[in-house]
């Protein structure tokens, strides 16, 4: 069906509504996954946003989303966050319902949207405080928290700033720091590079790099091809509220993954 | 929840928007109670003084006719209670002060000032006009973008994510941004018991209790006002929106309502003009009414003379012109009663509307409760009317008594400074908070709903508050 003439090892995603047929025990080598749909959609009105999506993500796991506008990345990520209830199918954080254990499965995850918005009045330490905070995370000193800030690659000098002085990278920056604060089991990405600087961008994902090291689950719904090839783990592609293929990152080059991207883009 | 509480606290404080206006609301709240209290100390002295002059004439008449003395009359002075500084309420369009006289029961409430319209009453500057205009325009300000506002910017989406519930976000917003404006309403209610504690105006009743139950009707009242707002901010798309729906609300409840129930009120239930009343008076003072009868001189004196057993009335016991002038005086009660009665009842159904068209505007509702509590509402105003009236029927009973008692037909009379000094002076109980409380059973209701509805209505819309 796609990509059948590569030789690469792409998974052919088969819609047959069988939400068992992509499972966690699936992983292999005893791993489980943090983050999973199974048979997972979402329907706007007459619309089909997301259409019976299986997905399972491991620990130290970077899944990235790739398509375009409309594809369905986003409806994912929010039916993860559960700010959308699914029409049917389930998303799972560490094995619970999201619709049913709202708070303790986002008590396990982070969110960095493409822009993180913070409160242009206070700083960049106190708007990581008050989200840390919020995060279950209140115990965290000023200095601790001022160490995750330059961790996540702020200048100490710009902490202690207010944020309307901030650029978009730095408000990425804090919007790692809090996913760092965190402690986050697994992180939902919605376009984190979108509108960064080549530079501010390989910042960005060697973070990711670090919090995979750590075990972290990731997914990233992203347009950018190479970052989701340079930071991924698994690609996958969405067409139409649909995963229609997906394929590990270290076995493919970057102009594969382009054509496959393009091949189903004008499928 | 605190962190959010303390963070929406900061985030108001550093706001330099909030900063103006309160100082600006701030101010014109301190003035207002200023100026309240000292205008209140100032008409009670005066008032007080006024009384003391009445008096004095009283008893300084000198010898003279009880008649006479009845005709020269006194003025009762209408005390002003401890928390009027805070409301003037209804005062100075029904003024404070009768003129108790013969044959009359004098008006307060007959005046010109009672058409005032609605921009002349906002135009008066008084603590309560700030409570319930100023305030609840704050608390808008502060409010229409807690929810709409966090959604507008992309923050709803992040705190959410926390995994902090929707109700606790909207709950802690609400106490953080209810934390800011108790820094400008605590200390003007520190201000306000400090003005009713020390040397504080009026008679007592209940002052402090008063007070406390006027604190509670404006936390009532600002906290339907804050979720009110808290609704419409969970449920606007916009920050924008939300500010102009809040306005409309506002704009409804302060300024239309107010308006509309006075029409409304007197379109339901007409009264005549001053003018149109006292001829009415007049006319039935002359000619009686039907059921009323002006007393027949003749028939009195041929009904005195056949119970005394007399032929001329110069030989009853009792002064004839002292019995007339008492049955005259009964006649011409029973007349104000039925004219003031029916007056009286009309502005009782007006007040009704008032406290009905309160479901559409809490304002109705907290004005009446606080004129009501500060003790310048109609009602007390009738209180007081009536404790004056009913002294000066016994004044009148007293001297035509005296006339009758002590003296012959066809004598000339002259009663002495004794008898001036024998009659009592006015003692005036207020009506204690339960008969106010009491009176105004549908303002705490309709308060009490408006209290729970907005509560149930920020909790429903705060709940499907959409992420964005």
């Amino acid at each position: 069906m796609v990509a059948s003439e590569t030789a690469y090892p792409t998974r052919e995603i088969e819609h047959m509504n069988t939400p068992e047929s992509r499972h966690p025990a699936e992983l292999g080598n005893g791993r489980t996954a943090l983050l999973e749909a199974r048979g997972l959609s979402k329907n706007y009105g007459a619309t089909r946003a997301l259409d019976s999506l299986d997905l399972a993500i491991a620990p130290g796991e970077v899944y990235c989303l790739l398509g375009p506008n409309g594809a369905g990345k986003t409806t994912t990520i929010n039916l993860f966050l559960g700010f959308v209830a699914p029409t049917s199918g389930q998303a799972l954080i560490a094995g619970l319902d999201v619709s049913t254990h709202d708070r303790e499965t986002k008590q396990r995850i982070a969110y960095i949207p493409e822009q993180v918005m913070l409160y242009r009045n206070l700083s960049g330490l106190e708007n990581l405080e008050y989200f840390a905070a919020l995060g279950g995370k209140g115990a965290l000193t000023p200095a601790r928290l001022t160490d995750i800030l330059v961790e996540a690659g702020l200048e100490r000098s710009a902490v202690d700033q207010r944020v309307s002085e901030y650029s978009k990278g730095m408000r990425q920056k804090v919007g790692i720091a809090i996913a760092i604060a965190k402690e986050a089991d697994a992180l939902l990405l919605d376009e984190p590079t979108s509108g960064l600087d080549p530079q501010a961008s390989n910042e960005f994902s060697e973070l990711i790099e670090r919090l995979k090291d750590r075990g972290v689950a990731v997914l990233m719904a992203t347009h950018d091809l190479f970052r989701a090839k340079e930071t991924g783990t698994r690609v996958g592609i969405m067409r139409y509220g649909r995963l229609v293929t997906e394929l590990g990152t270290e076995e493919i080059g970057h102009a594969d993954l382009e054509r496959i991207y393009l091949k189903h883009m004008h499928d | 929840m605190r962190h959010i509480v303390r963070k929406e606290f900061t985030d108001v404080l550093r706001d330099g928007r909030f900063r103006w206006c309160a100082i600006l609301v701030g101010a014109l709240l301190l003035v207002s109670l200023g100026h309240g209290w000292a205008q209140a100390r100032s008409a009670q002295q005066e008032h007080a003084a006024a009384q003391a002059t009445a008096r004095d004439h009283w008893e300084s008449q000198g010898e003279k006719n009880p008649h006479s003395a009845a005709h020269y009359g006194i003025y009762a002075f209408k005390p002003r209670l401890a928390l009027s500084f805070v409301d003037e309420g209804v005062d100075p369009y029904t003024g404070t002060s009768v003129w108790l006289e013969a044959h009359r029961q004098n008006d307060f409430l007959l005046r010109p000032a009672q058409d005032a319209t609605a921009a002349q009453r906002i135009g008066a500057l008084t603590a309560a006009q700030v409570l319930q205009h100023l305030v609840p325009l704050l608390i808008i300000l502060l409010t229409f973008g807690a929810l709409a506002g966090e959604r507008e910017r992309g923050t709803l989406r992040q705190l959410l994510a926390t995994g902090i519930g929707r109700r606790e976000l909207a709950v802690g917003k609400a106490l953080g941004i209810a934390g800011a404006l108790a820094l400008l309403l605590v200390p003007a209610a520190l201000v306000g018991a400090a003005a009713l504690v020390v040397g504080s105006p009026g008679p007592a009743a209940s002052p402090l209790a008063r007070g406390v139950v006027l604190a509670g009707v404006y936390l009532a009242y600002f906290t339907a006002f804050l979720a009110l707002s808290l609704a419409v901010s969970a449920w606007a798309r916009s920050a924008r929106t939300a500010l102009v729906i809040l306005l409309g609300v506002w704009v409804v409840n302060g300024l239309v309502a107010p308006r509309v129930a006075v029409d409304l009120s007197k379109w339901l239930h007409p009264t005549p003009s001053a003018l149109e009343f006292a001829r009415n008076v007049e006319r039935e003072m002359a000619s009686g009414v039907e059921d009323i009868s002006r007393p027949d001189r003749a028939a009195l004196t041929e009904r005195l003379l056949a119970e005394h057993g007399v032929e001329r009335v110069e030989d009853l016991p009792v002064n004839e012109v002292g019995v007339y002038l008492q049955e005259s005086e009964e006649f011409g009660n029973r007349i104000f009663d039925r004219n003031y009665g029916a007056l009286w009842d009309t502005f009782e159904r007006q007040g009704v509307v008032h406290e009905a068209l309160a479901v559409v505007a809490p304002l109705l509702a907290v004005r009446t409760l606080s004129m009501g509590l500060a003790g310048t509402d109609v009602e007390q105003h009738r209180h007081f009317a009536t404790a004056a009236e009913a002294y000066r029927r016994d004044l009148m009973r007293r001297m035509n008594g005296d006339l009758a008692e002590n003296s012959r037909t066809g004598d000339t009379y002259l009663a002495g400074p004794e008898l001036w000094e024998e009659t009592p002076p006015l003692e005036y109980a207020a009506p204690t908070l339960g008969w106010v409380l009491g009176n105004r059973i549908l303002s705490i209701l309709v308060l009490g709903t408006w209290l729970v509805g907005a509560v149930l209505a920020a909790a429903a819309r705060v709940r499907r508050a959409e992420v964005g």
